[in-house]
């Protein structure tokens, strides 16, 4: 998954990630544990999170 | 009579209940998943954390949200915190709220309480910041850095950025309503407790919907358009804040949308802790006017237990965004934390921040411009159009009872 610059750190899609796979500090990062499954591009307020 | 609503936060759902119960047939559009926006649970390792705001409803049962939820019929109990707030003293001694005039000598008390009366009274019509208004009158280092504490927990703003009349409207706010409190089962049981009422009087609530642009005519909302479906209504609910929804309409008006250039957000930071032991031992606003960026930390599971897993503890700290550099200002909190809980064993379960698109309010309090639109029957609700002298989700509540009280409901 790729962040944008629209990410403000809310941290909303780390919640709703089913994998565990999202850190952020200031702005979400994915790790390797992410599958690419999409889940936090719709959680996400800012449209911030797309498919890569 | 027909209502569409864009956005499910607080403010769209508090109008959605009024609307509702008043006879409107209600259909709100949500673009996210999950309705409640910025005031709503957030499950997260067995944690009952939030979308936005904290767990807290800053007039608790007698403010002007909980007065609005009885109003409509909401289910939500509200637990007072007793005490309401202590301040952590620069000697890391702790001092009951009301005590705050006690640190200072008798000559500045006695003026402290002859200014305040006065200026509650005729309240400043200039537009001097809180911080200077302080300075017009007191040279002391601790009032100074309560009221950046007090701004920066409250409002997110530091005393400089916020108008004295504003504040001074806060301060008579909390003399009418007292001190906080919190919703048992957290602040998403406030929203969904709306939604249950909108439902029971018929009215409808779409998730991941979005509403694509307000139809005109003749400087009338004549309806809306949302996922491409054309709808129309008699009136139109915002609760996405005056520019976005300024964006949906073909605006001329040049004078409204000087004025909404005009509004700016406001930028903060919330730590979300889990301790075995409690590092507070109390539900009230735990202030920290010494500490670099820190303005405040509550403890809610000393009010509900159940927003932690058993024997566990959640604390939320908040901050006020006061630099460019987000990470900085991240790092320079946990430090805060450090120092003030020395020794004490937590985990930091989350660092959530919140700015531009996605900000604490979307009117910084004092910026805010009221309810009404260049459109005669489109109502701007929410953190974009909160009332007078009401703090965080209480602003939402005023704004939402003036758009309605104009609306004749």
């Amino acid at each position: 998954m790729k962040v944008n610059q629209n990410c403000v750190g809310c941290g909303q899609c780390v919640a709703y990630c089913p994998y565990d796979a999202i850190i952020v500090f200031g702005r979400a990062g994915m790790n390797e544990k992410c599958v690419e499954c999409g889940v936090c591009v719709d959680y996400c307020p800012v449209c911030a999170i797309a498919e890569e | 009579m027909k209502a569409a609503i864009i956005g499910a936060g607080l403010g769209g759902l508090l109008a959605g209940a009024k609307l509702s119960k008043s006879g409107y047939d209600v259909e709100i559009f949500e673009r996210l998943p999950f309705i409640g926006g910025r005031f709503t649970n957030l499950d997260y390792k067995g944690f009952k954390l939030s979308t936005g705001a904290l767990h807290m409803i800053p007039h608790g049962s007698r403010g002007p949200l909980a007065q609005m939820l009885r109003e409509v019929g909401a289910d939500v109990k509200i637990r007072d915190s007793n005490p309401m707030a202590v301040i952590m003293k620069d000697t890391g001694e702790t001092i009951a709220f009301h005590d705050f005039r006690k640190g200072l000598s008798l000559t500045k008390r006695v003026k402290l309480g002859t200014i305040l009366a006065c200026s509650l009274k005729f309240k400043p019509k200039s537009n001097i910041s809180f911080k200077d208004w302080i300075l017009k009158y007191f040279d002391d280092d601790f009032l100074l850095k309560l009221a950046d504490s007090f701004c920066g927990w409250a409002l997110s703003l530091q005393a400089k950025d916020v108008p004295a009349r504003e504040m001074l409207e806060i301060i008579d706010n909390m003399y009418r309503f007292k001190g906080s409190g919190v919703p048992v089962g957290g602040c998403g049981v406030v929203t969904g407790a709306l939604a249950d009422v909108i439902k029971s009087n018929g009215g409808r609530i779409h998730t991941l919907s979005c509403v694509e642009k307000i139809i005109t005519d003749n400087n009338r909302a004549k309806g809306i358009s949302a996922n491409g479906k054309t709808i129309a209504t008699d009136i139109v609910i915002s609760d996405i804040g005056h520019l976005e929804t300024s964006r949906m309409f073909e605006c001329g008006d040049e004078v409204y949308l000087e004025k909404i250039k005009k509004v700016t957000p406001s930028k903060g930071i919330k730590m979300c802790l889990s301790s075995d032991e409690p590092l507070l031992g109390h539900s009230g606003v735990f202030f920290t006017p010494y500490a670099e960026r820190i303005n405040g930390i509550n403890e809610v599971t000393n009010a509900d237990p159940t927003l932690a897993p058993p024997a566990k503890h959640l604390i939320m700290s908040h901050q006020a965004v006061i630099s460019d550099d987000l990470n900085q200002e991240i790092n320079l909190g946990l430090l805060d934390l450090k120092k003030l809980f020395p020794g004490k064993k937590y985990e930091v379960l989350l660092i959530q921040s919140y700015s531009n698109g996605w900000p604490v309010n979307r009117a910084s309090s004092g910026s805010d411009i009221g309810n009404r639109t260049p459109l005669c029957n489109l109502y701007v609700v929410g953190d974009g159009a909160k009332g007078k002298g009401g703090i965080e989700v209480e602003g939402v509540a005023l704004g939402v009872r003036n758009a309605m009280k104009d609306i004749g409901v």
